[in-house]
């Protein structure tokens, strides 16, 4: 996992509770102490990142460790930001009829299923664009692995669509200009001064820059974590063929919660030997990527203290 | 004087019997056009799901217009959602 800490976007996510939260705070913590800048976002509706840290983390970003600053986006929240953002700016270009008109086809808009996965989706594309630079590491804790698939194929589906009604706005004014070359009133618009061609092209670039810092194999990778159990090491299996098919670089599993060697007693020894099963399973299906193993500890993740265990567990 | 008012309308008469024809043509391909590329701002009216919706959002007013002289033209008299109350 050492080798991570050279990326700069990294992606952690999995089957719920298996622990990529406790994953990502850890490698979090452990690019801070290698006094690199570091920003660690939640998206899991789940939240547990404050928990770890024992600190409050924020929509906004603050400070949770030295060197490394923490966010925990609320998909909700989201989704109201940006439709206020969208209009005020409405109200800001509009006469007022016009806003208010308009005000009422956006409230419409906003309660449509999808749309605060956009509007995370877009509050993580301002992080990847516009906070880039600020650190050294951008670190994703994402929500349970449906949901994180959907919202890295977002910016392939939703800026093709997007292309798509663009060309389609082109055609249509170029078509107007040739009507306007038969007519004696010209009254068509110019291609380059459409509004509506203009949003819909900077939209597009917007998520192209996202797509491309995505697909870059050498600084932008997705971290699976899995426990030696039957269901997540499916889950996990879909996960990472999925990831490779949507060209996004699988670059490393967790394995956590494995059991101790040391252990007494009759039953560990047969929850040792069942394990034994999915710990050679995971061996043998996901030979291809670097894997970590972290104990099971003998008390819960939370706090810096026991953080700390499963940092070194990572860097191993 | 009037040999002039003649002259112009003779003139806009040839230009609009070899021109209008064609410019009949043209117009009716931009309806068609435009009437996909309304289609696929307002899915929802259809009740298809829109992926591009929030991104639409702060152009919806500038459709204010174009909308309304497209339901119009689809047949439904009334602006057909309460939220674009166009008419």
């Amino acid at each position: 996992m050492r080798e991570l800490l050279r990326k700069r976007i990294l992606f952690f996510g999995g089957k719920g509770g298996v622990g990529k939260t406790t994953c990502a705070s850890a490698m979090a913590l452990a690019a801070a102490k290698e006094g690199k800048r570091v920003l660690l976002v939640s998206t899991d509706p789940a939240h547990s990142t404050s928990d770890i840290f024992e600190k409050r983390f924020d929509r906004d970003e603050r400070e949770v460790y030295p060197g490394l600053m923490g966010i925990e986006l609320d998909a909700s929240l989201e989704a109201r930001r940006y439709v206020d953002k969208a209009k005020a700016e409405i109200t800001r270009m509009f006469s007022h009829a016009v806003a208010k008109e308009a005000e009422r086809q956006i409230d419409l808009a906003s309660a449509m299923p999808g749309v605060e996965e956009v509007a995370l989706f877009d509050r993580m594309s301002d992080l990847i664009i516009d906070r880039f630079d600020a650190y050294d590491l951008l670190i994703f804790d994402t929500a349970p692995t449906g949901h994180t698939l959907r919202l890295l194929r977002m910016p392939e589906l939703v800026s093709s669509w997007i292309a798509a009604l663009s060309r389609r706005r082109r055609a249509l004014l170029s078509l107007n200009q040739d009507i306007d070359r038969v007519r004696l009133a010209p009254e068509a618009i110019d291609p380059d001064e459409d509004p509506i061609l203009r949003t819909l092209d900077q939209r597009r670039e917007k998520l192209e820059q996202v797509r491309a810092r995505l697909m870059q194999h050498n600084f932008t990778g997705f971290v699976l974590v899995v426990i030696p159990e039957r269901l997540p090491i499916e889950e996990t299996a879909r996960a990472a063929e999925i990831l490779r098919e949507s060209n996004v670089n699988v670059c490393g599993i967790v394995v956590n919660r494995v059991l101790p060697d040391d252990l007494e007693g009759g039953f560990y020894q047969a929850r040792r030997k069942q394990e034994q099963v999915y710990v050679d399973e995971i061996r043998r299906r996901f030979s291809a990527y670097p894997l970590t193993w972290i104990p099971q500890f003998e008390t819960d993740v939370y706090g810096l203290a026991s953080l700390e265990r499963v940092r070194s567990g990572l860097m191993r | 004087m009037r040999w002039d008012e003649l002259k112009q309308n003779v003139g806009d008469f040839i230009h609009g019997y070899f021109v209008s024809e064609y410019e009949r043509r043209l117009r009716e391909q931009f309806v068609d056009l435009n009437d996909l590329f309304m289609l696929q701002c307002f899915m929802e009216l259809v009740g298809l799901p829109n992926p591009a919706s929030i991104y639409l959002l702060d152009v919806y007013p500038y459709f204010l217009e174009e909308f309304h002289t497209w339901h119009r033209r689809m047949g439904m008299d009334r602006s057909p959602i309460g939220s674009m109350p166009c008419c």
